[in-house]
């Protein structure tokens, strides 16, 4: 409880707040160690960074459609559009 | 590296710079500004009152003359870095309070500003910032990705924090809120420099805060909120605090969001036919119904029914602190993981 009617907004934010947390988790539990995943460790350098910045835009991406999401059923809630 | 005693004493040191300049300066600001008519009316209040603007220089000055000390004692070049950039940010918004500019010009003009965090790295590797994004649960080494990136952070901190200028007293106030975490965290996870850096940034805005608070009698214009900005983002990336930087901003990019979302392209405010909010005869905020309107923060604050000025840029606070407290414990989980 913060405030009336602050806590849908609140819960808004926590929302948001564990996308990124999902978001960075992923980044760092799949992304970074994709040398080992994909290479077996023996991938050449910049071929393996390629990957990971694609792999991390993709991430990225369906994060703010993610958030795109949650704020179009979020503002049809609030404001009955 | 810098020992106890002379952390405390930089510490005092620019933060009283900053602070007393902007609280002394900021007087004698509003009545020059005043005497040569650059004012604009206070669009919420009943008769429109005038109200000076913009108080960049002001906040310029007290932030300036604070990290050029700070620079003369620690010879840093990360303290520059975030000088240099909160300098090219004013130089921006000083350009866009003093003509009408197109929506575009803000975003673009401030990628200059991420230009010095850049080259000065490439002089001093290391001392600006790291290649590695501190992603709370651990750290990824993003070379190629990292150089885009702050050109991505600085205009995106700069236009967000102008964004959430809407009401007397909230930028600033949103400001103070959102800068503890991130001196915390910077205090952890990146230098003790950078830490001092961002000092200036909490304590020109607390001095700032007095003259804008509601009822306000300056407006920090586009000037005073893309610099503050601009260096709330110089502070997260040579802080290596970015993602824990943009979680304590968390209103202020859900309100960002929603507006580009609502009207699909960057745009000015004022270029927006469709208002968010309407102002009742009471002089309270309602929920615009108009279809057209763009999603704002302060329309979902009074969608549950009309509110004063003041009563909303209070929720806003209370939010503010909200996500700072979710900017707390993403820094526990990310001290627990990685250590400092």
């Amino acid at each position: 409880m913060i405030g009336v009617g602050l806590n849908s907004l609140a819960l808004f934010m926590t929302g948001m707040w564990a996308m990124v947390l999902a978001v960075a988790a992923f980044l760092v539990l799949v992304v970074a160690p994709l040398e080992d995943i994909l290479f077996a460790g023996h991938g050449d350098r910049i071929v393996v960074s390629i990957v990971q910045a694609a792999i991390a835009m993709v991430a990225v991406i369906a994060l703010i459609f993610g958030l795109s999401r949650m704020k179009r059923v979020y503002l049809h809630k609030k404001l009955r559009q | 590296m810098l020992d106890v005693a002379n952390l405390v004493i930089y510490g005092a040191v620019v933060s009283a710079i900053s602070f007393l300049a902007v609280y002394f300066l900021t007087p004698p600001a509003i009545r020059s500004l005043a005497a040569k008519g650059k004012v604009v009316p206070d669009a919420h209040k009943r008769d429109k009152p005038s109200v000076p603007r913009p108080a960049g220089p002001v906040l310029i000055v007290g932030i300036a003359a604070a990290e050029i000390v700070l620079y003369a004692l620690t010879m840093n070049a990360g303290v520059l870095a975030i000088l240099l950039a909160t300098v090219i940010a004013f130089a921006v918004g000083y350009i866009d309070d003093s003509r009408v500019m197109p929506g575009w010009f803000k975003p673009v003009a401030l990628l200059a500003a991420a230009v010095p965090i850049v080259v000065l790295n490439l002089a001093h590797p290391g001392e600006v910032h790291s290649n590695d994004l501190y992603l709370i649960f651990g750290r990824a080494a993003i070379p190629l990705l990292y150089l885009p990136l702050i050109f991505v952070i600085i205009p995106i901190a700069g236009n967000t924090i102008n964004s959430i200028d809407v009401l007397n007293g909230v930028a600033s106030g949103f400001i103070i809120i959102a800068t503890i975490p991130l001196l915390v965290s910077v205090a952890i996870f990146g230098s003790l420099e950078v830490f001092l850096a961002a000092f200036p940034m909490l304590f020109s805005t607390i001095a700032f805060y007095k003259y804008h608070k509601f009822p306000s009698r300056i407006f920090p214009g586009d000037s005073g909120t893309l610099l503050l900005g601009a260096m709330y983002g110089a502070v997260a990336v040579a802080g290596r605090s970015e993602i824990i930087g943009v979680i304590a901003l968390l209103p202020a990019v859900m309100n960002s969001f929603l507006f580009l979302a609502s009207v699909k392209r960057i745009v000015e405010h004022r270029e927006v036919k469709a208002r968010p909010t309407i102002l009742m005869d009471d002089f309270k905020l309602a929920a615009s119904s108009d279809k057209a309107a763009p999603a704002t923060l302060v329309r979902l604050i009074v969608a549950d029914g009309p509110l004063g000025e003041k009563e909303v840029g209070h929720k806003i606070f209370m939010l503010a602190i909200f996500t700072a407290l979710l900017a707390f414990a993403s820094i526990a989980i990310q001290y627990v993981i990685l250590g400092r």
